[in-house]
């Protein structure tokens, strides 16, 4: 039961959120919207529309390299940073052990730090170890702080983690191996799979890191970054506007994906 | 019933410390073959732990663990012939009910088709539905579960199941009927079952034996008559619930004297029971009379209140600062009003006395 | 070793690897002699001294006090909706949630520059508004105003979620029981609210800040020059200016601004209860 002043309220709140989503995803719109003219540069409102510059930018060899440097490292990304947070989100959430509030403290330190200065401070690192820079640097300082978060993630999941199910497994006669395999990985897929997917996207999207560390090699927020402050080309919206809907896709795909994982369990299977 | 098979698990001094703490002090048990035995405690008095030493979960700190003969302190969990039924059930949420089943046969190496046979049986004796089979887990109920828990824990045929408080969690009813029918599947099944609960409650209805535990050691072993019979000392006594408990002490041979009583009170015939201590008398055992003479003992008192409890009424009576608890049938009901002063009464043999502890 | 030693490990020496030991060799190289490349000359405070003298500090200042400023404009903004999200939304709730995690995914930069092209002259804003009205107004671009809205919009998610996160922790029930014992509104909000979600906004402020003290493409992109913040500068010192000690120096005093409010947020915090009863 809602008295008036509640409803207003709730009423104002929901107005407010909406502008907050516009004001979120203008930008975004506007790209799209730069991206489909067909002239030389941009002017609003746009009078000559057409597709020439995605043809332009989707043969460009350039941008070909340029997207597999940044997929390349986001795969490397992701599979490391599983593993490593997988461990880490048992340690985090599972075992009680001695060192643990610290541990717990510790794996926060490289999220609650700017960024910027971490991809200096390894810049600094690298070139200290005599290192030259490549897309496997990019990799390793992406995992700094990839894998905290990833923990992070697959932590949350850990938490709803009954550890009975390994004890009751292990009385059944399971050995230690086929606990794991049988019981904790199965169980913790969901967790397992939006780390990775946290673990892509933001090593796909991330610009601070990549711009100290990957020396030669160039991500796509790089070259973006590059082009948008050397002055306007077409061709720059377009890239944003891919490497925007690629990321989208990836999430809204893996979103699908749990929901199937779930309502599978559910619905009883496996 | 019980004592009628060999022992099939012996523990000699079994103890586990944790800091410097005893949890589980010293016990000394011998469980027979095919009995139903619950131990019973308050929370923290070393049940859980005691039972995870005997799955195997836990390394004891002392003493061995014996079973037919043979001391399995070093054979770890997924290798003793034991299996334990949990509190949380951990049924496996990610397979299925037929799956949850067949695992212990899984792991085993048993071939898919005699693994199934197997299931099917057991969810035939648990009385699952065959379409239960393919069922997810998590789509069925309370009661369901423990029995495909059940199922589980019996279809590599183990020696002895443990049950770690499996009924907690439920509601009344349910618990109610699932104790019962726990009974009758150690019935059908033959099995040696070794039970926890905190509810001495439970544990009568189900148990053929019952020890009871405080702070890590034995204080009582015995049939769920003897315990609530001839409870050995006032902890076991006060467990079972409302019981009327009187400070006495001995002032002459077969006299007791009590604080708040006014003469002297008949003691129970017991010749070797404590000289001091507590006189027991269950509720249902004190009446209500219309003449003094008509028990061995009576007091007067103040009708304060009674409580409805479904087939039985409970009266609480106050004699000074001492209050008792009268029970009877609700057919049999008192016919008075409340603050009426009422004459209430036990027989000698109907009570015991035991010590301060 | 126990199993959760064991399996924090990997974690551990990678961190150490990682992270500790970069952050060490920053702090190493701050006490180097100015323009040496190595970690073995004579250890001096020059670099700190000449932050101060050539007023490099100020960069330093500028940075924490927009991020200061985000903070509080970004704590106004997001209440609301955190409060929707706990209270308004119900089952629309997920549907608000992904519509805010989505952007975290997109390049920032790439969101900044879908600003400058709404800005700037004969953008979005500037020529709908030509286009209509016949007005020529000067851009927004390029001031100091901008760069602190670029940072509102890049770090918002960084303080609704930790914020909604801190507001699911208020039962409903105590809320309504304080209602019900006859607190007004605002006290309720004053005595119960605040207090029980402050764990969520302390986690909200925190990051927030902290991320957005190292700021760089904001400034970058769509503030021109107008404002050169730290991390700029440290940039400057480690590429242009071939300075690694100065660089290191200013970054070290942005890791005790940050490691000081990280520590002292962070100590009596109970990640278990915070982050389990999810």
């Amino acid at each position: 039961m809602q008295t008036r002043a509640e409803r207003v309220r709730h009423a104002l709140i929901v107005v407010w959120t909406i502008a907050m989503v516009i004001f979120v995803y203008l930008p975004s719109v506007c790209i799209t919207l730069a991206s489909l003219t067909s002239s030389r540069y941009f002017l609003f409102p746009i009078k000559r529309w057409g597709f020439d510059w995605w043809t332009k930018t989707l043969d460009s060899i350039q941008i070909h390299q340029i997207l597999e440097t940044s997929i390349l490292i986001a795969a490397a990304v992701t599979v490391i940073a599983v593993v490593l947070a997988f461990f880490g989100a048992l340690a985090f959430a599972r075992y009680d052990w001695r060192g643990r509030s610290w541990y717990q403290k510790a794996i926060l330190l490289p999220i609650f730090f700017p960024q910027s200065v971490l991809g200096l401070a390894l810049l600094l690192w690298f070139n200290a170890l005599g290192l030259s820079l490549s897309w496997q640097t990019a990799v390793f300082a992406h995992l700094v702080w990839v894998v905290p978060v990833a923990t992070l993630v697959i932590a949350i999941q850990v938490y709803s983690f009954d550890p009975a199910l390994e004890e009751a497994a292990y009385d059944l006669g399971a050995s230690r191996l086929q606990v794991l395999r049988e019981v904790t990985l199965p169980v913790l897929l969901p967790g397992i799979f939006s780390g990775s997917l946290f673990a892509f996207l933001l090593s796909w999207g991330n610009f601070p890191l990549s711009l100290f560390t990957t020396g030669a090699d160039t991500t796509v927020p790089e070259y973006l970054y590059a082009k948008m402050v050397a002055g306007y080309t077409p061709g720059v919206p377009v890239l944003g506007t891919i490497s925007t809907i690629g990321a989208i896709t990836l999430l809204l795909g893996g979103l699908l994906v749990m929901v199937f994982l779930n309502r599978r369990r559910r619905d009883g299977a496996g | 019933m019980a004592g009628q098979n060999g022992v099939i698990l012996y523990l000699k001094g079994l103890t586990k410390t944790f800091s410097g703490h005893a949890a589980v002090d010293n016990i000394d048990l011998e469980i027979y073959e095919g009995e139903l035995f619950t131990i019973v405690g308050p929370s923290g008095s070393g049940k859980t732990t005691l039972l995870r030493m005997l799955a195997g979960m836990e390394a004891p700190s002392a003493g061995d663990i014996i079973l037919r003969g043979e001391r399995i302190n070093d054979i770890p969990a997924n290798r003793r012939p034991t299996c334990m039924v949990f509190q949380s059930l951990a049924l496996f949420p990610h397979k299925e009910v037929g799956a949850n089943i067949e695992f212990s046969l899984k792991i085993r190496g048993v071939d898919k088709a005699a693994r199934k046979r197997r299931a099917l049986e057991l969810m035939a004796l648990l009385r699952l539905p065959e379409a239960y089979y393919r069922r997810s887990v998590t789509r069925i109920s309370g009661g369901e579960r423990q029995r495909v828990a059940l199922a589980r824990a019996l279809a590599f045929d183990p020696e002895i199941l443990f049950f770690d408080e499996p009924l907690s969690a439920l509601d009344y009813k349910l618990r109610k009927t699932l104790e019962k029918e726990l009974k009758d599947i150690h019935r059908e099944t033959r099995k040696t079952f070794v039970y926890i609960t905190h509810s001495l409650e439970e544990a009568m209805v189900m148990s053929d034996r019952i020890g009871v535990m405080r702070s890590g050691k034995l204080v009582q072993i015995g049939t769920p008559q003897e315990i609530y019979g001839t409870p050995n000392c006032r902890f076991v006594s006060e467990f079972i619930g409302d019981v009327n408990m009187l400070p006495v002490t001995t002032v002459a041979p077969g006299r007791l004297a009590s604080k708040d009583i006014p003469g002297e009170i008949v003691a129970p015939p017991a010749a070797n029971g404590p000289s001091e201590g507590f006189l027991v008398v269950r509720p249902e055992f004190v009446r209500f009379l219309s003449a003094p003479g008509e028990a061995d003992n009576h007091v007067v008192g103040r009708l304060y209140n009674e409580y409805a409890l479904g087939s039985r009424i409970q009266y609480q009576v106050r004699v000074g600062e001492q209050v008792f608890v009268v029970e009877k049938l609700r057919h049999e009901a008192f016919q008075g009003r409340l603050d009426q002063e009422v004459t209430i009464g036990w027989d000698a043999a109907d009570s015991i006395v035991v010590a301060d502890t | 070793m126990s199993s959760g030693l064991k399996t924090a490990l990997p974690v551990i020496v990678f961190l150490l690897i990682g992270f500790a030991a970069p952050l060490l060799a920053v702090i190493g190289f701050s006490f180097m002699p100015p323009r040496t490349f190595t970690l073995d000359g004579e250890p001096t405070f020059e670099n700190y001294v000449t932050i101060y003298d050539s007023t490099t500090y100020i960069s330093l200042l500028w940075s924490l006090g927009l991020a200061a400023a985000t903070v509080v404009i970004l704590i106004l903004i997001c209440y609301p909706v955190a409060y929707g999200m706990v209270r308004v939304f119900g089952r629309w709730s997920s549907l608000v949630t992904i519509l805010f995690v989505v952007p975290l995914f997109v390049s920032e930069n790439v969101r900044l520059y879908g600003w400058l092209l709404f800005f700037i002259k004969n953008g979005v804003l500037l020529g709908t508004i030509k286009a209509f009205f016949d007005v020529d107004l000067e851009s927004v671009l390029f001031t100091r105003g901008i760069i602190l809205f670029g940072m509102v919009y890049v770090y918002l998610p960084f303080m609704l979620f930790p914020m909604t996160l801190g507001m699911s922790m208020v039962p409903n029930e105590t809320r309504e029981a304080a209602l019900d014992l006859g607190a007004s509104r605002w006290q309720v909000f004053r005595e119960v609210e605040l207090p029980l979600s402050m764990p969520g906004m302390v986690i909200g402020c925190l990051l927030t800040f902290v991320l957005a003290v190292g700021a760089i493409a904001e400034a970058k992109v769509l503030g021109g020059q107008q404002v050169i913040p730290i991390a700029h500068d440290i940039e400057i010192a480690f590429t242009y200016a071939q300075n690694w000690p100065l660089g290191a120096a200013l970054s070290v005093l942005l890791m005790v601004v940050v490691a000081t409010l990280v520590l002292l947020a962070l100590r009596r915090f109970d990640l278990d209860r915070f982050l389990g009863r999810r």
